[in-house]
């Protein structure tokens, strides 16, 4: 065997793939050969050197917990799996357009024989109340409905919100049926110390070595609500510290089991307080490039009651804010300031490592109000 | 976990998971987790939305657990969602997966760099990670499943989607990259 030919089966005799007889011809050549030993070892040499930064026990340490709270918060949060970046394009639009034409379509009914108009709720129960509204969805199929899933459990402990296509909202809504569910916080007044529960903070696993927040912050509702054992999502089996993370999911079982229902499109009817927090509300506002409503509402919310991890969490996400604005001396003194006040804060400097970039775009972008 | 459940073969772990076993859920995560997070990091190029995909990948193995058919092999199963996910979270650029009640904050990741640069904190070893970080994903991808995880090519052929000789071409061109960054091209090298 030549080099060339050595050569040209070099990197399939490193990677093991060779046929016996094959294999024995180039190391035969290999081992006579300095040049085709040395494109050999240089082989060996590029897979060394190619390595993932593993991201550390402490971030193993706690996937499963945060995967297991995961997939219960979008159990029962109806209507953000729509927006899911799933599949192909045309793929999505249908996901929007079909629950949006049958909005509109019972939207159409109601007003013609119904002697409603378009924006007033229904005094009529929701959907949601009667078990499933739509045909079953891609998403849904897949999920299947198999004893012991999250969602078969969601269908048998009371009313289930479903997840994958929202039909139509009991109040008659029709535009952005589901980009609304998403947003739905962003439509709400944004009360600074209202009394509502930071949900989806607190329920957000804390940053590696940040104390989870005590289980009274995450859970709304009345006070001294009873337990919730069978709606609670859980699989059995399930630890007490999974039960512990995944019980951020708990107020809005709660919600339903008290009455208060949410509707097929994930919209909760009118009745219903609020579950979203002001930091909710900044997170979605941002995401939407509303910059100094987002950071309005943040600030209202690092004005009410937080703990520590979560105040911590907050600034940095206020600073960021800044940023976007850019707001950069604003922005730097109140990072000097969660310096001082968290001086080892993990998510400030990993809002740091990225700080340029937002920096850099928020001078490309302008912000919008 | 129990010792049965470690020696579980993925296919059975799968099943009883599918039946509501949480610790055989578990058990398929705990063993898989990291393999899962190379080849979304392979696709995203980065921790955060690496963190963000390697989570989603397992919610949705959970809710498909019931269509899964046992009697097929897991893993390709697996890499398949993983890789799709990177790739979902690449396409949306910082969006990331929606999440719930405004989404999971990016889970920190240990920014302390790894033990050859820690060691070294050579100029090399930054070239290498600049490498890698710059390399495309679908080359990241193949050698993720080579270098790290040791997949033949018609397992990575199988995950990418792609035929063995792309999947040999593809490793040629990353090997090539990774070398130049090295310092020396192939044929160079001691």
């Amino acid at each position: 065997m030549d080099c060339p030919e050595t050569q040209g089966l070099l990197a399939a005799f490193h990677d093991g793939e060779l046929p016996a007889g094959d294999r024995a011809r180039v190391e035969e050549h290999v081992r006579g050969c300095r040049e085709c030993g040395a494109m050999l070892a240089d082989l060996a040499r590029a897979d060394r050197a190619f390595r993932v930064p593993d991201p550390g026990p402490a971030y193993w340490d706690r996937f499963n917990a945060r995967v297991t709270d995961r997939i219960k918060r979008e159990a029962e949060s109806p209507g953000v799996a729509v927006l899911r970046p799933k599949d192909g394009w045309m793929r999505r639009q249908l996901r929007y357009l079909v629950p949006a034409v049958a909005a509109a379509a019972l939207v159409m009914m109601v007003v013609r024989y119904g002697g409603m108009r378009p924006g007033i709720p229904a005094p009529t129960a929701p959907p949601s109340t009667g078990g499933r509204a739509a045909p079953e969805s891609a998403g849904e199929r897949m999920a299947g409905g198999k004893p012991g899933s999250l969602e078969t459990r969601k269908a048998e402990s009371g009313p289930v919100a479903h997840r994958t296509s929202p039909p139509v909202p009991a109040d008659g809504r029709i535009a952005g049926v589901t980009r609304e569910g998403r947003n739905r916080p962003a439509a709400r007044p944004l009360p600074a110390g209202s009394g509502e529960t930071s949900r989806d903070r607190a329920a957000a696993p804390a940053a590696i070595g940040a104390p989870s927040p005590p289980p009274t912050t995450l859970r709304a509702g009345p006070a001294g609500s009873p337990p919730v054992p069978a709606a609670d999502g859980m699989a059995p089996g399930m630890g007490a510290g999974e039960k512990k993370a995944a019980g951020a999911a708990a107020p809005m079982a709660e919600s339903q089991l008290s009455g208060k229902t949410i509707s097929a499109s994930g919209r909760r009817t009118a009745e219903e307080p609020t579950a979203g927090s002001p930091c909710e509300e900044a997170r979605t506002l941002s995401a939407r490039n509303r910059l100094r409503e987002a950071e309005d509402v943040q600030r209202a919310c690092l004005a009410g009651e937080l703990d520590a991890p979560s105040r911590e969490k907050g600034l940095v996400f206020l600073a960021e804010l800044l940023d976007r604005q850019a707001r950069f001396t604003e922005a730097d003194a109140l990072i000097a300031e969660i310096r001082r006040r968290f001086p080892d804060s993990l998510p400030l400097d990993l809002y740091l490592r990225r700080r340029p970039a937002v920096q850099k775009r928020s001078m490309e972008v302008p912000a919008t109000r | 976990m129990s010792a049965d459940l470690e020696d579980a073969k993925d296919e059975r772990l799968a099943a009883q998971a599918a039946g509501g076993d949480r610790d055989a859920f578990d058990a398929l995560m705990i063993r898989h987790r990291q393999a899962v997070y190379r080849l979304c990091w392979s696709a995203t190029g980065n921790a955060a939305d690496a963190d963000d995909a390697a989570q989603e990948t397992f919610v949705r193995v959970y809710r498909s657990l019931s269509s899964y058919d046992p009697s097929r092999p897991f893993g390709p199963w697996l890499r398949k969602i993983a890789w799709n996910c990177g790739l979902s979270v690449r396409r949306d650029g910082n969006a990331g997966f929606p999440g719930v009640a405004g989404g999971d904050p990016p889970e920190a990741v240990d920014p302390a760099p790894g033990p050859e640069e820690a060691v070294a904190g050579n100029e090399e070893g930054r070239r290498v990670a600049d490498a890698v970080a710059g390399l495309p994903a679908e080359l990241r991808m193949v050698m993720v499943l080579r270098a790290v995880e040791g997949l033949s090519y018609g397992e990575i052929a199988l995950a990418a989607g792609i035929p063995a000789g792309t999947v040999m071409s593809r490793l040629s061109r990353a090997r090539k990259r990774l070398l130049d960054a090295l310092g020396e091209g192939p044929g160079g090298g001691s």
